[in-house]
């Protein structure tokens, strides 16, 4: 199964290099114009998600890469409503912007607005929505790798004959991703059970979804691995696997990390073996990078993938990692993706 | 003293019929209002400990009630605003707010667990004050102030930590590491169990639900102040030209709800063990239908805390009952949905039949 | 003159159980107007939405120019002809509309105007309207929410005649108007009388209907007390006949008198109204009656802490008196059960003996806690001593007839001694014998405390008063002791007629 890993990170890693100009300079070169003056330079950030850790890194990490090139960079924030998304890439364009990042949304709304800033000149990448536009790379976590990931690091921990509970919200696009992922592991491995699916998106999420893993763990409590492939799923499964006593008889894998995850699967005993991430903030310069690349004239690629790292519990404990800053600077392939590169790219200070 | 010199002829209306008051007979309708919601919750139980496997048993029993703890202790709150004509739309957001301030309190601030509760009680408080000054002072409707504070406190909460949940180890916008621990005390209050019968039973958010229960109920049934509510509730003038401070009472009622949302959230906070940045639309939504349902439950047709009570249980065991059979969560969503459609028209045909009878 | 616009033939109307309208007939003559007076409750609003369409009638009938009239809805009654204007002017105006708008909007809301405004010939049309009821001064641009009361009055009017009526009903128009907007009013009045339009002016103001009314009508008790016509109209009839005259033979044994418990000093209700002073001492009933606006409200309001009168000085046991609220007053030991019960009173959701007990919930029990067997002792003596007749204290209040959910809220004042009592219409919607009732139990009651009784119906005052206060212009106007009364004086007083009328009352008294 470790070959299996291997070539899909060696996969990734071929995206990536066929992204980048395969040219590992030195950064802080003179920039290409228009960046060799940067101040000059406008883009916009058009959010549609921004409330939760993970939208809240990705941001800091747009404002990072930005200022690492000096350009202004602003803001506009839909909060889930996708026709003022439209509206603001209209507003962005309108403000003269020379590049427009747009994060999520959706493609019927987004589609037009994106092909208009596009006409009117501007360059344009997009993180985790589909504007169908040839002229748009879209930045993209793997989230089909996250679930991969996790899951053969669950069948290298408890061999390939296991009843498993399965967290899933269908209609949820990285969910969705996720998901077949696991379809493809049941599928392979037929010792595999999904004895039970739950999954709910009320929030507080990870308390609502502790109430629901409750239920499953009376009814099914022969279930010896949970895949919670979100981890306010895995947090909500693991409050119920403590509160039914049976941390020592399940195992959770899941994907995505923050901080209160880290405190989570350190907890002695703690139920939570691994989890696979992007971490957000690299996806957030990655946009930003390659955003750069085509202001210069460069080539970016139709699309830029960020690859995922697979964070056990064990790594945790043996680094004695405590945060998302320790686990950046202990995990140099989470802190960092070398997708997007160029010789002249100037980098966040780390 | 006479009054008339013709004494029976004069009056227009129905001196006569006046007299007998309609003799109440319970029929099987009443009888149905009355108990068929318990009838209900009954044949649900039943119906779950046949078909779901791992149903019946004391300790299903006791994380049930663990899974509607949080959204009962918040009903309870605005089962108190409904008393006196309220509705407090702020319960969810105030509830989330102090998951925030708890967790703020012990990690960043490396409060004792005392000092945090003191305060989340106290912000809960002062919230209620704040909506119950907007109704009654500037006359704001009860809707419109509160879901107002709905609006400032979601987004409130998140100004501190810009918009990050909160967890030890977390890096602060200053670009320091907060080194506070959740206290184990506050924490037990979301985890530690007592035994009971068996080991490990009861858990502690369920004693709290039990007694906050009883204790609202006792407020609301036997005392004055809970009687003087429920007359502001039904006719708000009456009960001023009776010497009622209603003002005060209304105040009450929404600090009473504050308040029990502010021990909402902190038994969130101290399930998660994080401040968790969370609007708490969905506590409010459920916590409004408990209480809705609760109109029906005996027949009362008002809020009151037994069936409020009875309203969350309801949907606890639906729900959990649901999700043992590996219902997908949309269903779940159609039933409470349906199940809060019944118990509105149990409520409102019943009052149509109260009001038919005069 | 002699055209019949309108004829009303005994027509019945009843709610649950309470007849309110009894074999009512009445002919509104073209080209008059008609002043309809009657007492609260008499029946007049209803008698007003029957005309309106906005009741049915149960039984009778209504011919209107010869043809029979049964509006279902108020838009049939407006197209028929029947056009009523309501006391409460913004039901007449939509504020946030232009005044063409308002003047228009019956037309607008017909089916067969069109989906899209045609503004010019809106404005043209209502212009013409405007000018035809002499409101040329009004630009039809103007939202109505920048004119005054007057103005908005004149519009509803204006907007009624856009359908040419042929009866028209104006209720209480001059209610908030000053003397000279009445004055303008009445020229209005003049012009549709001149027109051949049958009016139908409801009123208690006799000014108003001194100086417009060409017949007075009177009801009560859901009939036509008296017509009154002819050039030199009997008005103190009139108003005798709205108020009923039987006389009772008193019985009634005025105590000793006894110690001053409440003094009013001075006492001005309102700005612009007179001075008065008035004492009322323990074991005595005073009763003050006057018409509606008489100010009897706004005495009853300064004394239970709902306003502060403008001037003066009131107290109690000797003691200055200025409570801030009913809580106040309450504390105090001046109790007030307010009319119209079902709105002010009666508390819905609760059953009879919790009713009874609110105001005074701490007594029973103690701290917070209600003490239930107390509570339900008290209810059932209130219930032996008021003879209610019900079920059980548990009845739910809706149960009762109004007689009896009057005397619980009688008993809710009685369950604990008072310094002031104060009824205002204790017998209002309710039965004779419950009215026996309480007029009784208010009487052998009254030892401990003064007793303040409001009401408009002399029969009533003259039943329960020791003393008679004639309440005019928010203020004291005339006394009579409850003793071989003069019920002329009495109705002088209360019509206000002319100050040597009131000078002999004021002897009498």
């Amino acid at each position: 199964m470790k070959i299996v890993r291997r070539t899909a990170l060696a996969m990734v890693a071929s995206i990536a290099a066929s992204a980048t100009l395969l040219s590992g300079g030195i950064a802080n070169a003179e920039m290409p114009a228009p960046l060799d003056n940067p101040g000059d330079v406008k883009i916009a950030l058009v959010r549609y998600l921004s409330t939760g850790d993970f939208f809240q890194a990705y941001l800091s990490g747009v404002e990072a890469q930005a200022e690492a090139l000096g350009v202004d960079l602003r803001v506009f924030d839909s909060r889930q409503d996708a026709a003022l998304q439209a509206d603001m890439v209209d507003q962005a364009i309108a403000l003269g912007v020379d590049g427009i990042v747009i994060q999520h949304g959706l493609t019927e709304s987004m589609k037009e607005a994106a092909q208009r800033a596009v006409d009117a000149g501007i360059k344009v990448v997009a993180f985790d929505v589909n504007v169908e536009n040839e002229a748009i790379p879209q930045i993209e976590q793997s989230d089909y790798l996250l679930g991969k990931l996790a899951l053969e690091q669950a069948i290298e921990d408890n061999g390939n004959e296991w009843k498993a509970g399965y967290v899933y919200v269908p209609g949820i696009a990285p969910l969705d991703r996720r998901h077949v992922a696991w379809e493809e592991i049941k599928e392979a491995n037929p010792g595999i059970e999904e004895v039970a699916q739950m999954g709910t998106l009320d929030n507080p999420i990870a308390n609502s979804n502790a109430n629901q893993a409750r239920s499953v763990l009376q009814a099914n409590p022969d279930i010896s691995v949970f895949f919670a492939p979100y981890n306010e799923f895995a947090k909500g499964v693991k409050i119920a696997v403590d509160e039914a006593g049976m941390s020592s008889d399940v195992s959770i894998y899941s994907a995505d990390v923050s901080t209160a995850d880290i405190a989570q699967m350190r907890e002695p005993g703690s139920a939570w073996k691994a989890t696979v991430a992007t971490n957000p903030a690299v996806v957030g310069e990655v946009s930003v990078r390659a955003l750069a690349m085509m202001l210069a004239g460069e080539d970016p690629g139709a699309q830029v993938i960020v690859p995922p790292t697979l964070i056990t519990q064990a790594f945790l404990n043996e680094n004695d990692i405590s945060n998302m800053e320790d686990l950046s600077a202990k995990l140099p392939q989470f802190a960092h993706a070398d997708v997007a590169m160029t010789d002249w790219m100037p980098l966040p200070p780390r | 003293m006479s009054v008339d010199s013709t004494p029976d002829q004069t009056t227009g209306d129905g001196s006569n019929t006046e007299a007998l008051p309609r003799r109440k007979r319970a029929t099987l309708v009443d009888h149905s209002i009355r108990y068929g919601f318990l009838g209900l919750l009954l044949g649900l139980i039943v119906f779950f400990s046949i078909f779901a496997s791992g149903f019946a048993g004391p300790r299903s029993a006791v994380f049930i009630f663990q899974s509607v703890a949080i959204t009962g202790i918040l009903a309870l709150g605005v089962t108190c605003t409904l008393v006196v004509g309220g509705f407090d739309l702020s319960i969810g957001s105030v509830a989330t707010s102090s998951m925030m301030l708890a967790a703020y309190m012990m990690v960043i601030f490396e409060q004792s667990a005392f000092v945090t509760i003191v305060a989340c009680l106290a912000m809960g408080a002062f919230i209620g004050l704040i909506n119950g000054l907007l109704i009654v002072k500037t006359r704001v409707p009860d809707l419109l102030a509160t879901l107002g504070m709905m609006f400032l406190l979601v987004g409130l909460q998140r100004i501190p930590t810009e918009g990050r949940s909160i967890a030890t180890g977390m890096t602060l916008p200053d670009g320091s590491t907060a080194e506070g621990t959740f206290s184990p005390f506050f924490l037990a209050m979301g985890r530690h169990r007592i035994d009971l019968v068996l080991e490990d039973l009861i858990p502690v958010s369920v004693i709290f639900l039990i007694v906050i229960g009883i204790l609202v109920w006792i407020f609301l049934e036997m005392t004055r102040h809970g009687r003087l509510m429920y007359a502001i509730g039904s006719n708000e003038r009456a009960a001023s030209l009776t010497g009622t401070n209603v003002n005060n009472y209304k105040i009450m009622a929404y600090m009473i709800s504050g308040t029990l949302a502010s021990v909402g959230g902190m038994l969130l906070a101290a399930r998660l063990g994080r401040g968790d940045i969370a609007s708490g639309t969905n506590l409010l939504l459920d916590a409004v239908a408990a209480a809705l349902i609760g109109f029906a439950v005996l027949g009362a047709a008002k809020p009151n805390a037994f069936g409020t009570a009875m309203g969350a249980l309801f949907v606890g065991i639906l729900l959990q009952g649901l999700t043992m059979m590996n219902a997908p969560y949309y269903t779940q969503d159609f039933i409470k949905g349906f199940v809060l459609v019944i118990a509105l028209v149990f409520t409102f045909s019943l009052s149509a039949r109260k009001a038919g009878s005069h | 003159m002699s055209t019949l616009s309108c004829r009303i033939s005994a027509i019945d109307k009843a709610f649950g159980e309470n007849r309110v309208l009894c074999k009512l007939s009445l002919d509104l003559p073209a080209g008059t107007v008609t002043a309809l007076m009657g007492a609260n409750g008499a029946g007049k609003s209803t008698l007003v939405k029957i005309l309106s369409g906005v009741h049915a009638r149960d039984g009778g009938s209504i011919e209107l120019l010869g043809a029979p009239f049964a509006p279902a809805t108020p838009s049939q009654a407006i197209r028929a002809g029947v056009v009523t204007v309501h006391q409460n002017i913004n039901d007449g105006v939509i504020p946030d509309l232009d005044v063409a708008s308002n003047l228009m909007i019956d037309q607008l809301a017909e089916r067969q105007y069109g989906f899209m405004i045609k503004r010019a010939r809106l404005l043209a049309e209502a212009r013409r309207v405007a000018a035809r009821m002499g409101l040329d001064d009004i630009d039809v641009r103007t939202p109505v929410s920048e004119l005054g009361v007057a103005d908005r009055q004149l519009i509803a009017i204006a907007r009624a005649m856009a359908h040419e009526p042929k009866l028209l009903i104006l209720d209480e128009p001059t209610s908030s108007l000053s003397a000279a907007e009445a004055e303008r009013l009445f020229a209005l009045i003049e012009t549709l009388k001149a027109h051949g339009v049958a009016i139908l002016y409801i009123s208690h103001r006799m000014s108003d209907i001194r100086r417009i009314a060409d017949r007075v009508v009177s009801m009560r008790d859901g009939e036509i007390s008296g017509v009154f016509e002819g050039p030199e109209i009997d008005y103190e009839g009139a108003v005798q006949a709205m108020l009923g005259h039987r006389m009772t033979e008193v019985d009634i044994t005025i105590p000793p008198a006894g110690q001053p418990v409440v003094g009013l000093r001075d006492v001005r209700l309102k700005a612009d109204s007179p001075a008065f002073s008035l004492d009322l001492g323990d074991k005595e009933i005073v009763v003050v009656t006057g018409l509606l606006g008489s100010g009897k409200t706004a005495l009853a309001q300064a004394l239970f802490g709902m306003a502060s009168p403008y001037a003066g000085t009131i107290t109690l046991d000797g003691k200055p008196f200025a409570p801030k609220s009913p809580g106040d007053a309450v504390r105090r030991g001046v109790f007030m059960s307010p009319k119209d019960r079902a709105s002010n009173a009666v508390i819905q959701d609760f059953d009879l003996a919790r009713n009874m007990t609110v105001p005074f919930l701490s007594r029973y029990g103690r701290l917070a806690f209600i003490d239930r067997r107390k509570e339900r002792r008290t209810a059932q003596d209130m219930i032996d001593a008021l003879s209610i007749v019900c079920q059980s204290e548990a009845d739910g209040i809706g149960t009762l007839s109004g007689g009896n959910q009057q005397k619980v809220m009688l008993g809710r004042w009685l369950a604990q001694p008072s310094r002031l009592l104060i009824l205002d219409e204790p017998f209002q919607g309710v039965d004779i014998r419950a009215r026996r009732d309480i007029g009784r139990k208010i009487r052998e009651t009254a030892r401990d405390r003064a007793t303040l009784v409001l009401v408009a119906e002399l029969d009533e005052a003259f039943e329960i008063a020791d003393r008679i206060v004639v309440f005019h212009d928010h203020a004291a106007a005339a006394e009579f002791r409850n003793e071989n009364i003069d019920v002329n004086a009495v109705l002088a007083a209360v019509t206000g007629s002319p100050a040597d009328a009131r000078g002999k009352s004021r002897q009498a008294a």
